[in-house]
């Protein structure tokens, strides 16, 4: 690992100010994330400045507010995943922090974290350690490696600037599918425009300096039920090959509203509306999910390697809707 | 003292330390190096494998995740904390009993993932104990031996807390 300063800001303030400061500086919040992209040396702009969010007590918190959870940038996984009001107004989301990583990553790893994390492609990750740094399109150079490559975890849903690397986050659906918001140092961001793979090496629409404060969950009142659903090589520790959320409010026996997100599947958490739009307004029958399901793949593109994931995303979300019922 | 050193102060099993680190040092590095208890192994170095748990507070973290200057003002607790031979831990007592280890290489990282959970649930189900060492892995699979090591300790920290208390 290349040396950085590091320090403990106290504030949002003087954390923004000590990242205007330097030339490149990098959040850490539960640093789970962050520690290996700097260890391996992926990115091709070294960081000069660590800036610890850890001391600001004040961004850990999780309350109710009018029809909203309000969560602090610095709430744990651990702390989501076990939250009675998160359970309660937001299954899908709890059970997707509970369902990251592994027990002593919740315990540090955030939820700002957790939606601003960098992507999990193996050529992006490379370590240095072992080869040199890969340049690939993602990081500013000319090719992507995976296409031509192993992409059999790799989107099914198209490139964003020539990459397929998934969005590997899996409370970023949960939130999604949820209708959260995103509320950062400069604005509030409607969580289904927080991820972008336009952005570089970051995987969400933050500019430079700009931090995440707070994320504003609706609390799903009376009738509304949620799920998440997570498949992976083992059932802990590894990173989500699909995942899939999804809320639906049935109001005597008949959908009045819902909504969908995969996430694994392409370069930003995939919603699907024509799916949710099939739901509403009949009953949650089996019949009525395999259509919303083959809906929300309807659009797949998948590449020579990873077929499989289409078939798998169909099933889950027919899986996760119908835990919904 | 550059901007790359700083002094960190923690408390390791219970001893208060006072010590130089480069900012960029991790925990595991200054756990085994510096302070010399090198029970706490780091055998990937990326966070999958639960090798280096140690308590961090009451809480199982990575020492080979974390930053050592985010051990500031923290109290740390390593297998050194819960070891004499003499007078083993109820956890470390369960483990030989059922044949937690086999090469042993991974008792460390369990006992302390083990031991958080025991803090905080004192009567775990084998469901809960399996979701709470579900960050550590056994390389030589000897999970049934764990699961029933960490069963045994949560009864005999029972009873010992029901003749203590
Ligand atoms: C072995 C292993 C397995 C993992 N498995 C999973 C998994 O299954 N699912 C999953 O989703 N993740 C997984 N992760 C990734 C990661 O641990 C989690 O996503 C975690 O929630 C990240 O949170 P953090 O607070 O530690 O982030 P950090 O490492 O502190 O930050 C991550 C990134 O976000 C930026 N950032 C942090 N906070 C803010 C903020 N407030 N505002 C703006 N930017 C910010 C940082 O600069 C950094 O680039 C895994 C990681 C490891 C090492
Ligand atoms: S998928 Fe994206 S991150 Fe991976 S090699 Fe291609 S351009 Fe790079
Ligand atoms: S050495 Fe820390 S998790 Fe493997
Ligand atoms: S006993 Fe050998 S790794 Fe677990």
């Amino acid at each position: 690992m290349k040396p950085f300063n590091y320090i403990q800001a106290n504030s949002l303030v003087e954390a923004g100010a000590i990242l205007a400061a330097s030339s490149n500086g990098a959040i850490h919040s539960g640093g789970t994330d962050l520690m290996g992209c700097l260890r391996d040396r992926i990115w091709m702009d070294e960081v000069d400045v660590v800036v610890s969010l850890s001391g600001i007590a004040q961004l850990k918190y999780i309350r109710k507010e009018g029809d909203a959870i309000k969560i602090g940038a610095m709430t744990t996984l651990t702390e989501i995943a076990t939250s009675s009001l998160v359970r309660e107004g937001c299954l899908m989301l709890a059970d997707a922090a509970r369902a990251t990583a592994s027990p002593q990553l919740r315990n540090v790893g955030t939820l700002a974290g957790n939606i601003c994390q960098e992507n999990r492609c193996w050529y992006y990750r490379y370590s240095y350690r072992i080869g040199g740094i890969i340049e690939c399109v993602r990081k500013g150079g000319k090719k992507c490696l995976a296409v031509g490559g192993d992409h059999r975890y790799h989107s099914i849903f198209g490139a964003v600037k020539k990459c397929v690397a998934v969005n590997p986050s899996d409370t970023a659906p949960a939130l999604v599918a949820a209708g959260a918001t995103i509320i950062t140092t400069n604005r509030e961001i409607p969580a289904v425009e927080f991820f972008t793979g336009e952005n570089g090496k970051c995987s969400t629409v933050l500019e430079a300096g700009e931090i995440v404060r707070e994320i504003s969950v609706p609390f799903g009142g009376e009738g509304t039920k949620s799920a998440f659903k997570k498949v992976a090589l083992r059932k802990s520790i590894d990173f989500a090959i699909v995942t899939s959320a999804a809320s639906v409010l049935v109001d005597d026996g008949v959908v009045a509203r819902a909504s969908i997100c995969l996430g694994g599947v392409a370069v930003t958490p995939h919603p699907s509306s024509e799916a949710a739009a099939l739901l509403i307004g009949g009953p949650l029958s089996d019949e009525r999910i395999a259509k919303a399901a083959d809906a929300a793949l309807a659009g797949a593109k998948p590449l020579k390697g990873n077929r499989y994931k289409v078939k798998m995303a169909r099933a889950i979300i027919a899986d996760t809707l119908a835990e919904c019922s | 003292m550059s901007a790359s050193e700083k002094i960190l102060s923690l408390t390791v099993n219970g001893e208060p330390k006072r010590l130089l680190v480069k900012t960029h040092w991790m925990l595991s590095r200054v756990l085994r190096e510096e302070i010399h208890h090198t029970g706490t192994k780091e055998a990937c170095g990326e966070g999958a494998c639960g090798a280096c748990t140690v308590l961090m507070g009451e809480k199982a973290v990575l020492a080979c995740m974390t930053l050592a200057l985010e051990a500031e003002g923290k109290s740390v607790e390593t297998i050194e904390g819960l070891m004499s031979a003499k007078n083993p831990h109820p956890i470390q007592e369960a483990w030989m009993e059922e044949f937690g280890a086999q090469c042993g290489f991974c008792s460390p990282g369990m006992i302390m993932s083990a031991k958080a959970l025991l803090l905080r649930n004192p009567d775990p189900t084998l469901g809960e104990v399996r979701e709470a060492m579900a960050g550590n892995i056994c390389v030589c699979s000897n999970y049934e031996h764990i699961e029933a090591a960490v069963l045994s300790a949560a009864r005999k920290m029972r009873e010992d807390g029901a003749q203590n208390g």
